[in-house]
């Protein structure tokens, strides 16, 4: 009871990790129908680039302050990032066909990921073990540490927050019509070039989060871990009902829990395998995910 | 068009022809691995060019085609010549398998499928399934081809036997382009519930552009098992069905386009190899370009004649 209490706790932990990542997939998907590969690295890019804010420029010194500095820099700066590659690689090709967006993104993909290799270099980077504190609390059994309450804590915060802002503001109103509609959002007077930007903002951003906790709760990190991350995140929204984001939430969740529970009871060389026939057998059952919307066919 | 037939073919066999005798052994490699990767692309595009089905997990059937060749040889003590029919066969059967419970599924959902399906695939190799795989190392030293107690081991000989598959391959595409099958896949492409009300059989249709380009791609990797007499896991992963898929969209679609595709997409970094850490940075952003430039492909193909007042939307495709 033990080990299935405390691979509850760690897959939750993972599983938040997987859906801050999977809501900027949804997100873009929800809008633009499109696949947006280049997400998972600028996840990674989020934690390199978290790593060299402490070293570099707060000096090495675990603070709140420097934890806070972290945090906002980051988040600004992949933010920006992600801007850029909507303006680039994905709005020139806003009237191609589907799938010359989709191999842009794989484009972009190899140019974030090799880009990463070329200013950090090829080894594996190593995040500071006293960035957070080192607390750990034993309840009847089960270890938290300080690092995966903060995960979850915040994880939740957020999830809670970007629901509010798609539910209840303007902004978020502009968004759920464009991802509708366009052609109709467009007539009703929503800016959807606008709309699409705030939207790579908003994913990026909580990518970015993403990206530090993942550096800040394994500590190595890699400049091809993108693929890695992004593809679990990507199959969380999948799973979840890509578009939607509360599916995103509870797939990322589903995701993380599932992939402790494997790790902890069968084997971990099997993990991949086994996520993904996961998949498979939902998307059989269920060929839109969980809380995908049915949709019918326009003849 | 009817000129490039007449011509084009002609020059491109000629040049395949006479290649060898002006490269050297490092180039007659890489001559041999784009005659293959031809084949597998141009079995790609069956499936997701012309039945436009997002098969994002094609390196699976031509590792499927590659480990039957290596186990059966390796293992079972078969001649490589033997061993091409069941390297045909076995990944045609898993195609039309993987392809039945999952072709309905709308576009991106597919895809996420058949990257699935090719994980768990290279996942099983790695762990030694069956006992015959070889795990992560994968199998080596396999015999050389041999055809009626002659053994054709020189590198020239793999050359000329991926050029006779690739012959091969491009007959079968120009029978399809004119076969009934052929104008079904593309009507289902353009529009599968119109195909369906005209009485295409959707579903069978879609399953067969699986199970051909699945075996197809087969006897690519039989030939590719032959050409390193080696296989392991990593040369069937899931970046390599990355590769295939943006070679045909990249190229897009046509005979020729998908072959300027190969040459753009694994030629060209092969000839840049000396800037390894700049090399794929660059190519990254070359494939942003190349969509920008032309978003439906370098070459994209042309289906039947359709009167040019038809086409004034251009929205076929994608």
């Amino acid at each position: 009871m033990d080990t299935f209490l405390q691979q509850l706790v760690n897959g939750l932990t993972i599983g938040s990790m997987f859906a801050l990542v999977a809501l900027g997939y949804t997100m873009v998907y929800g809008v633009m129908r499109l696949i947006n590969f280049a997400h998972g690295d600028l996840v990674a890019a989020s934690a390199f680039v978290g790593l060299t804010v402490y070293t570099q420029v707060m000096g090495g010194k675990a603070t709140l302050a420097a934890v806070l500095v972290i945090f906002t820099v980051t988040v600004l700066v992949i933010a920006c990032l992600g801007v850029v590659l909507e303006r680039v690689a994905y709005r020139p090709l806003r009237d191609a066909p589907r799938l010359s967006a989709v191999v842009s993104a794989l484009g972009a993909s190899l140019v974030i990921q090799n880009g990463i290799m070329l200013i950090w270099g090829p080894r594996m980077l190593v995040f500071p073990g006293d960035l957070i504190p080192q607390i750990t609390w034993n309840l009847g059994g089960v270890v938290i540490s300080f690092i995966q309450l903060l995960i979850l804590v915040l994880s939740c915060v957020l999830m809670v927050g970007l629901y509010l802002f798609v539910d209840k503001t303007r902004i978020g109103a502009a968004i759920r019509a464009s991802s509708i509609d366009q052609d109709a959002a467009k007539l009703m007077g929503i800016n959807v070039n606008r709309i699409i930007m705030v939207i790579f903002i908003i994913g990026s951003a909580l990518g970015a989060i993403g990206g530090l906790f993942i550096g800040l709760y394994y500590r190595g990190i890699t400049f091809n871990m993108g693929w890695q991350y992004g593809l679990y995140a990507f199959v969380a929204a999948i799973i979840g009902g890509i578009g939607n984001i509360p599916g995103a939430m509870l797939g990322g969740l589903l995701l993380g829990l599932f992939n402790a529970l494997i790790a902890g009871y069968v084997s971990s060389t099997w993990a991949d395998a086994f996520t993904f026939i996961m998949l498979i057998g939902i998307l059989i059952v269920r060929p839109t995910g969980i809380l995908g919307e049915r949709v019918a066919e326009k003849v | 068009m009817n000129l490039l037939n007449r011509f084009g073919y002609a020059g491109f066999f000629l040049v395949i022809l006479t290649l060898p005798a002006i490269l050297d052994a490092r180039w007659l490699t890489v001559g041999t691995t784009f005659l293959i990767f031809s084949v597998v692309a141009l079995s790609e595009d069956i499936i997701l060019g012309k039945a436009g089905m997002f098969n994002m997990g094609h390196a699976l059937f031509f590792g499927l085609g590659a480990y039957t060749t290596a186990v059966l040889n390796s293992s079972f003590g078969w001649p490589i010549v033997t061993t091409l029919p069941l390297a045909i066969l076995i990944p045609a059967l898993g195609g039309i398998l993987i392809a039945g419970p999952i072709v309905h599924l709308r576009g991106d959902y597919l895809l996420v499928t058949t990257i699935g399906f090719n994980i768990v695939f290279v996942q099983a190799l790695q762990n030694d399934v069956f006992g015959v795989t070889g795990g992560p190392n994968g199998i080596f030293s396999l015999d050389s081809l041999s055809l009626f107690g002659k053994s054709f081991d020189s590198p020239l000989a793999v050359y000329y036997a991926a050029f006779l598959v690739l012959l091969l391959t491009l007959w079968v595409m120009r029978n399809l382009q004119a076969s009934k099958t052929g104008r079904a896949l593309h009507y289902l492409r353009e529009d599968h519930i119109a195909a369906e009300s005209i009485g295409i059989n959707t579903r069978v249709y879609k399953i067969f552009a699986f199970g051909l380009g699945a075996g197809l791609a087969g006897l690519a990797g039989g030939i590719y098992a032959v050409q390193y007499a080696a296989v392991s896991p990593e040369a069937f992963n899931f970046m390599q069905s990355v590769l295939f898929f943006a070679i045909v969209i990249v190229g897009g679609s046509s005979v020729p386009g998908v072959l300027i595709g190969v040459l753009v997409m694994f030629v060209l970094p092969e000839v840049f190899r000396e800037f390894a850490t700049w090399r794929y940075f660059i190519f990254g952003f070359a494939m942003i370009l190349a969509m920008i430039l032309r978003p439906r492909g370098i070459w994209p193909a042309k289906f039947g004649r359709v009167p040019k007042y038809l086409l004034k939307g251009e929205h076929h495709g994608g």
